[in-house]
C-alpha cells in the first residue's frame, strides 16, 4: 500500500461568478520515502491539490474524491481526526517564507507548540527539541536565536525554520509547495540540499510542487506533469526529462532556458493558462497545442498507462517532439 | 523604551500649552462674558467684578497668570459661575462620576464589542455573522441621545425595573442605563473593526500555517490570530477610552448623573472660562496619556515595533 493515493480527487470553489473547478479529477500515489514532483504553470492546480491534501482548501473550496493517507481517508475526517495527523504525519512547508510564520510570536512559541500538541512534552523540553532541529537545519547558533522573532532572519533563514518546525515530529511526508520560489538562486540551491539531506536522514516521503523543472531533474524520483488541474504525464523523472510523452511536457522542457546552447531567444509555449471557470471540452491543453488534432478540442484524451508511466494525450507517444 | 516615553512627555508639554492659547484665544474671541445676563449689571459693578476675576487686564496678562497658577499652584482658579468653588471641586465632583460610568461603558463595549467582532469573523456568512453585523449596525444607528431616552421609557415609565436618573454613589441599579447608553455605538464600531481586521489575518498565510500544524481552531484564534487582529482595535480604543471617561452631556442630562460633562457643556454657554479651560486641559492631558499608552501597547503586541 501506498503511503498516500489520491484518487479522482476534484477541487471545486464557489464564487460569485460560479465555479471554478481548480483540480478535475487527479490521481497519484506516493509511496513511503519516495519523492514527487508536482509541476505545472499557475493555475494547473498543483498547489490546490495539496492543500486539499492538507485539509487547507479555502473556506469557498470543497474536495471531492478520495485522499488515502495509510489506507484512512483524509477528506473524509473530522476537523478532530485531521488536526491529529497535521503535522504529526504530514507537514507542509509554503512557497513564500516571508509571510509563513507568524510575526507576532517567538520562533520558539511557534516551534514549541507543534512538540506540545502532539507529543503532550512540556514547554521546555520542546523547546530545547525545537532548538536542536533548527541546529539540524543548520541555523548558527540556534539555541540563543530559537528566542527571536521572524522578522530578525533573513527569507532562506525563515524557510530553514518552517522546514525545521516541519520536522519536528519527523513527519512520514512532507508537502513542499514552491519552497524555493521566493528565495534568490544561491539560497535555493542551499534549501534543495538541506530538503535532500532530509529526505536521507529521516526517510521522509516528499511532495515537491514546483514549476521549476531543473529544481525536479536532481532531486524527485517520479515527476507528475499537471495542466489544467488535470493529470498530463506521469513516470520517473528521467523518463519525463529524456522522453517527454505529452507535447505541454515538451513544451515545458523546452522553455527551460539553457546556459550550454546559444538558442538566441527564450522559447515559451503560446498562449495563456486556461480559464479554470470555463475549461475546454476537450483537452484543456489543446488550445495551446501546436500538435493538436480536431478530437483535441471535443474529447477528454484518457489517462493511458504503460508500464511505470502514464499520459493523457490523443497523439501517439512516438509523435511528440 | 523608557527614552521614548520621556520624549512623548516632554513634547506633551507644548502640546497642552498650544491647547491652552487656543482654547484662551477662542473664548476671549467670543461674544459676551460671564456676567452679561438679560438684566445688565450697572457698568461700575461690572467692572468691580470684573476686577476681581482678573477680566480687566490685557489678554496676554490674563493667559500668563493662568498659565502660572495652574503649574505652579495646580490652581485651575474659581468657577464664574458657581461663586463658592473652584474649577478643581467642580472636577473633583463631576468626574468621579464620569469615570465609573464611563469606565465600565469602556469595559461592556470591548468586551461585546470584541467579541462580536471576533465570532462574526469566525462564522463569517452563517447567521452568527449575520446577527453580530446587524447588532452593530443596530448600535451603530441609535445614537446616545436616542438611547437615553428609550432606555428610559423602556426600563423605568414602562416596565419600572431602573431609576429614572440620579447617581445614588454610584450604585449599580444607576449605572446601568448610562452605560448601555454610552457604550452602544463604541461596542458597534468595535465590533466592526474587529471583525473586518480578524478576517484580514485570517486570510494571511501564517494562520494556514498554524492550521497545518494541526492546532485547534480556538488556539488558533486565541494564541496566532488575536494580537493582529487586536492592533487596528488598539487604536480606536485610545481616543474612545478618553472619550467616554470624559462623558457625555446627554447621559448627564437624561439621566442626571452630575458628570463633567455637564458642566463642561454649561460652562460654554455661561462663559464659565475657568472651568472651560479645567476640562480642556483635562481631557487633553487624558488624551495625550492614552495615545501614550497605545503606543505602548503596540509596541508590546508588534515585535517589529520598538522605539
Amino acid at each position: 500500500m501506498s503511503l498516500l493515493e489520491i484518487e479522482d480527487l476534484k477541487v471545486t470553489f464557489t464564487t460569485a461568478d460560479g465555479d471554478v473547478n481548480a483540480v478535475n479529477g487527479v490521481s497519484f500515489h506516493v509511496d513511503k520515502g519516495e519523492t514527487l514532483a508536482i509541476v505545472g504553470e499557475s493555475g494547473s492546480g498543483k498547489s490546490q491539490t495539496a492543500f486539499a491534501t492538507m485539509g487547507l482548501l479555502a473556506k469557498n473550496g470543497r474536495a471531492t474524491g478520495k485522499a488515502r493517507f495509510d489506507g484512512q481517508d483524509l477528506l473524509q475526517m473530522s476537523q478532530r481526526e485531521f488536526n491529529a495527523i497535521r503535522s504529526k504525519d504530514i507537514a507542509m512547508i509554503f512557497q513564500d517564507p516571508m509571510t509563513s510564520l507568524n510575526p507576532y510570536l517567538k520562533i520558539s512559541d511557534q516551534m514549541a507548540e507543534v512538540l506540545m500538541l502532539h507529543k503532550g512534552i512540556g514547554k521546555s523540553q520542546a523547546v530545547k527539541e525545537s532548538a536542536q532541529m533548527l541546529d539540524a537545519v543548520r541555523i548558527p547558533d540556534a539555541a540563543a536565536r530559537i528566542t527571536m522573532y521572524p522578522h530578525e532572519f533573513s527569507g532562506g533563514m525563515r524557510q530553514r525554520i518552517m522546514i525545521a518546525m516541519s520536522l519536528l515530529c519527523q513527519p512520514r511526508l512532507l508537502i513542499a509547495d514552491e519552497p524555493t520560489t521566493a528565495l534568490d538562486v544561491t539560497v535555493q540551491a542551499q534549501i534543495m540540499q538541506l530538503l535532500g539531506d532530509i529526505r536521507q536522514d529521516f526517510g521522509t516521503a516528499v511532495i515537491l510542487i514546483t514549476h521549476d523543472l531543473g529544481v525536479v531533474a536532481g532531486f524527485c524520483d517520479r515527476t507528475l506533469v499537471m495542466y489544467g488541474g488535470q493529470v498530463m504525464e506521469e513516470g520517473t523523472t528521467d523518463d519525463i526529462f529524456a522522453t517527454p510523452a505529452h507535447p505541454y511536457t515538451s513544451g515545458l522542457l523546452k522553455a527551460v532556458p539553457r546556459l550550454d546552447r546559444d538558442d538566441g531567444d527564450l522559447l515559451t509555449i503560446a498562449g495563456e493558462p486556461p480559464d479554470m471557470s470555463n475549461l475546454p471540452k476537450g483537452c484543456p491543453f489543446s488550445p495551446r497545442c501546436a500538435v493538436s488534432l480536431d478530437r483535441c478540442r471535443s474529447q477528454r484524451p484518457a489517462m493511458e498507462t504503460i508500464g511505470n508511466r502514464r499520459r493523457a494525450c490523443h497523439l501517439p507517444a512516438s509523435e511528440v517532439a | 523604551m523608557l527614552s521614548f516615553v520621556f520624549r512623548r512627555l516632554a513634547v506633551a508639554v507644548p502640546t497642552l500649552l498650544i491647547l491652552v492659547v487656543l482654547s484662551f484665544v477662542l473664548m476671549y474671541a467670543a461674544p459676551g462674558g460671564p456676567f452679561n445676563s438679560e438684566r445688565p449689571l450697572p457698568p461700575e459693578v461690572l467692572a468691580n467684578i470684573e476686577a476681581k476675576y482678573g477680566l480687566d487686564q490685557p489678554f496676554w496678562k490674563q493667559i500668563v497668570n493662568y498659565v502660572v497658577s495652574v503649574v505652579t499652584q495646580f490652581d485651575f482658579g474659581p468657577s464664574f459661575q458657581y461663586k463658592d468653588r473652584s474649577v478643581n471641586d467642580v472636577i473633583a465632583q463631576g468626574f468621579p462620576v464620569t469615570l465609573t460610568y464611563g469606565f465600565w461603558s469602556f469595559v461592556v463595549a470591548v468586551t461585546v464589542g470584541v467579541s462580536l467582532g471576533v465570532a462574526a469573523a469566525i462564522k463569517q456568512n452563517s447567521w452568527v455573522d449575520y446577527f453580530a453585523v446587524g447588532v452593530s449596525i443596530g448600535a451603530q444607528v441609535l445614537p446616545n441621545f436616542v438611547m437615553a431616552p428609550l432606555l428610559l421609557l423602556v426600563f423605568t415609565l414602562w416596565l419600572g425595573w431602573l431609576p429614572g436618573g440620579g447617581w445614588n454613589g454610584g450604585q449599580w441599579q444607576f449605572l446601568i442605563m448610562p452605560v448601555i447608553a454610552l457604550s452602544t455605538s463604541y461596542m458597534a464600531s468595535i465590533a466592526r473593526i474587529t471583525r473586518s481586521s480578524m478576517l484580514e489575518v485570517l486570510n494571511t498565510n501564517f494562520i494556514r500555517t498554524a492550521r497545518a500544524k494541526g492546532l485547534p481552531m480556538r488556539r488558533v484564534i486565541w494564541k496566532h490570530a488575536m494580537k493582529p487582529t487586536m492592533l487596528p482595535v488598539l487604536s480606536y480604543l485610545g481616543p474612545a477610552f478618553v472619550g467616554m471617561i470624559t462623558g457625555s452631556v446627554i447621559i448627564d442630562v437624561f439621566f442626571s448623573t452630575g458628570g463633567i460633562g455637564q458642566f463642561f457643556v454649561n460652562s460654554a454657554f455661561n462663559r464659565d472660562y475657568s472651568v472651560i479651560m479645567g476640562i480642556t486641559i483635562l481631557v487633553g492631558t487624558l488624551t495625550i496619556l492614552f495615545n501614550l499608552l497605545v503606543d505602548i501597547l503596540y509596541a508590546w503586541i508588534d515585535p517589529k515595533i520598538r522605539y
